[in-house]
């Protein structure tokens, strides 16, 4: 049965090939002029002004039907799979998607314009004036026409680099999903807004370090001090105006409505031109590489915490339960459980980075690994207690009435027969530790899946980076699952 | 009266209840060195929980117990010094499922630094020897019978070189064939002269290895004595009753 499951495996993943290649019956554009939205679905990205302005189009009568995307590029796929009829967004990346996808087009009437401007904490009005001088200098000096050349009219190939390097640093905080403000490339993260910080930082004397979070988690992460600027083509608003300082804008843009072309039928690329535009141009399998790389670090030592803290509150526990005593730490215990198991892990890790550790700059990675322990910590004990319960209790009155201190029965005869009964539910647990650390891109760390969803940002191609970061997973559950096997089977040996 | 000799244990009017049901009721009993005692009586008298008082395994509501003239409850004495004195043999065996049968054995003497390992393990061999159980050193639990897991139960308790040996209900939970195995090692040791304590349904047993029998009958003794006294002239009606049934 093992030997076959590799088998099965392969003929799902071949099967999810199969289905992704075959783009058909994708239904014919509708949508010619702005006010043909009505009714229609459209997708927008979360936290973007067009998700704004959508939602206040055509009152009661002709309202959109929003669609809201934590990546634009999740829009632009579901758009040209036929999910949605249209997707509202600025100009610039608009025109920057198109030129990947040739499928889509924009429409020439304009859904609204507006301005872009960098944010600033709101109590933070000194670092808001130096930055409005730094951007005044910015335009006066002439660079900030020879940055908008390359990347807007692309007639030059001039690029700001930061001559300043010190210790003291600029934290940029930015969605790198928004060509040309902002996108990943070969060389790192770049666009036009990366440039206008690196100028900033130059001109406060600062080095740059840029922090690559969603676009709905910048705002928090300047206000809570965890970066000092945010800068992602952000819009002027009112409602923004309440939380957040607004530096003189810096960029003009349009949002536009993107559609399918009904002229243009999407050509189907061959396996090996997939291949080669998803990972090995421009080395796009590093994005990979790096991504399961972290990957394997957060859930190696959050297992680890996890193991160490799932110990600690199961002796607790047990404790407790066989002797009395150690009221007060079993209380401990219990609320700690309570909380832990009552909320979802993406909220911890939230609350961990943005609020447990908001005045410290500290390592993403280390926070990662902090948060899935604490939280594998506390289904590691759960499952140890229920180790403990299963053994029976005249073994541990035996061992009292021999003169054995608590202690010892612990280590010697309840541990080692709690944790073999346990073995088969903690890989369990394990396996999911694994999985729950893909969502890490929240925080901003590259792991496996935001590794490949930057990949998807890049060729706007779902299928290959998604089938191959889902493999890759697999593999590790495959081989977690082998080990605690073999594992299994040599403890088996301590009985019949 | 100091004709008799030293009196090990000491119980003074113990009394416990669990809820609203008082098992044990203002029991006395003094024990002295060299006695093998048989408490006899029907199911759910007290007779379990009573010894498992002298194992410090429950708390008592009332009363004292008297160890070598110490109260075993007293602040200070802690209960393991009165558990490494005092060993006991379970009904269910209760061997450590996940050491072989030498470390069980071993387990106690090694840990309490009672021994060096290298003692621990000549004393435990000598013990399976005793035992009848010579070459099942690196068996585990699960390997064995439930007779030869009682005779291993006894060894371990052994191994702490206890002054007094309680046992609860020894045999109760063995195949019928396998009860002679287990009760020609009690013997045995009764014969060696130790102190113990033995709750039991077997009465041929009682008659033959005891030197004094204690029925128990709705938490009181209600009678004691030899075992003549007990088995060939009983007083009190309820245990004239008890052994017509059980012969």
């Amino acid at each position: 049965m093992f030997k076959k499951i590799p088998t099965w495996a392969i003929l799902f993943f071949s099967f999810a090939f199969i289905l992704g290649c075959n783009d058909n019956a994708i239904p014919e554009n509708k949508v010619f002029a702005v006010k043909d939205l009505a009714h229609k679905k459209v997708g927008v990205q979360i936290g973007n002004t067009a998700d704004i302005y959508a939602s206040d189009f055509g009152g009661d009568t002709a309202k959109i039907q929003v669609e809201r995307y934590s990546k634009l590029t999740d829009a632009i796929q579901a758009l040209s799979q036929g999910k949605i009829d249209a997707v509202l967004c600025d100009d610039q990346p608009a025109k920057a998607f198109l030129r990947q996808n040739q499928t889509l087009k924009i429409l020439d009437e304009v859904f609204v314009e507006e301005t872009y401007a960098g944010v600033i904490a709101k109590n933070n009005t000194a670092l808001l004036d130096t930055v409005n001088m730094a951007l005044k200098s910015l335009k006066n000096s002439g660079t900030y026409d020879s940055i908008f050349n390359t990347y807007i009219n692309r007639n030059s190939d001039f690029h700001y680099t930061q001559k300043v390097k010190s210790e003291n640093k600029l934290i940029l905080s930015t969605n790198a999903q928004f060509p040309p403000y902002e996108f990943h490339s070969a060389n790192g993260i770049e666009g036009i807004d990366i440039e206008i910080a690196r100028y900033i930082a130059d001109y406060m004397n600062r080095s740059l370090e840029i922090q690559d979070i969603e676009f709905d988690a910048i705002i928090n992460s300047v206000n809570s001090g965890k970066a000092d600027i945010g800068l992602a083509g952000f819009t002027i608003t009112e409602e923004r105006k309440k939380s957040i300082l607004f530096t003189t804008p810096y960029a003009e843009s349009k949002i536009v409505v993107i559609v399918r072309d009904n002229n243009k039928i999407s050509k189907t690329e061959s396996i090996g031109e997939l291949l080669h535009k998803n990972f090995i141009k421009e080395a796009r399998w590093k994005f990979i590489v790096e991504g399961l790389g972290n990957t394997l670090i957060i859930s190696f030592f959050a297992a680890f915490l996890g193991i160490c803290i799932g110990i600690g509150v199961s002796f607790v526990r047990f404790a407790h339960e066989t002797m009395g005593g150690m009221k007060f730490l079993n209380t401990i215990c219990k609320i700690y459980l309570a909380i832990i198991r009552g909320t979802p892990v993406l909220v911890q890790l939230l609350i961990i980075y943005y609020i447990v550790f908001s005045s410290v700059n500290v390592n993403k990675i280390l926070v990662a690994v902090i948060a899935f322990g604490i939280n594998s910590g506390a289904y590691v004990s759960e499952i140890l207690r229920s180790g403990f319960k299963a053994i029976d209790p005249g073994q541990i009155e035996a061992g009292r009435s021999l003169g054995l201190r608590f202690r010892h029965i612990l280590s010697h005869i309840a541990f080692p027969q709690a944790f073999k009964t346990s073995l088969p539910s903690m890989t369990n647990e394990f396996i999911t530790l694994i999985k729950e650390t893909s969502i890490c891109g929240y925080i901003g760390i590259t792991d496996l899946t935001r590794g490949g969803d930057i990949i998807r940002s890049l060729t706007y191609e779902a299928m290959l980076p998604l089938l191959a970061v889902a493999v890759i997973y697999f593999i590790l559950v495959a081989g977690l699952s082998s080990c605690v096997a073999r594992l299994e089977k040599r403890l088996k040996k301590n009985e019949r | 009266m100091n004709a008799k000799p030293n009196t090990i244990i000491q119980v003074q009017n113990l009394s416990k209840s669990f809820g609203n049901l008082q098992v044990l009721k203002n029991i006395s009993l003094d024990v002295y060195q060299g006695d093998v005692i048989a408490i006899i009586g029907p199911s759910g008298c007290g007779k379990s929980t009573f010894i498992r008082h002298l194992n410090m395994l429950e708390k008592q509501d009332k009363g004292k117990i008297l160890f070598n003239g110490k109260d075993i409850y007293e602040k200070g004495l802690h209960s393991r010094f009165v558990r490494e004195r005092i060993g006991m043999v379970f009904q269910q065996f209760n061997l450590f499922k996940n050491l072989t049968v030498l470390k069980n054995i071993m387990l106690a003497p090694v840990t309490l630094h009672k021994m060096t390992k290298s003692e621990a393990e000549a004393k435990a061999k000598e013990l399976l020897n005793k035992v009848g159980l010579s070459g099942y050193e690196n068996h585990y639990p699960s390997q064995l019978s439930g007779g030869q897991q009682q005779r291993i139960a006894i060894a371990r308790a052994m191994a702490m070189n206890p002054d007094v040996l309680l046992f609860d209900e020894p045999t109760s939970a063995l195949d019928p064939e396998m009860v002679g195995e287990v009760l020609k090692i009690i013997k045995d040791l009764a014969n060696s002269g130790m102190t113990m304590l033995i709750v039991t349904h077997e009465m041929n047993f009682a008659k033959s290895v005891a030197n004094k029998v204690l029925f128990f009958s709705e938490g009181i003794i209600k009678e004691q004595g030899t075992p003549q006294e007990i088995f060939e002239n009983p007083k009190d009606e309820r245990l004239k009753e008890f052994l017509s049934v059980i012969h």
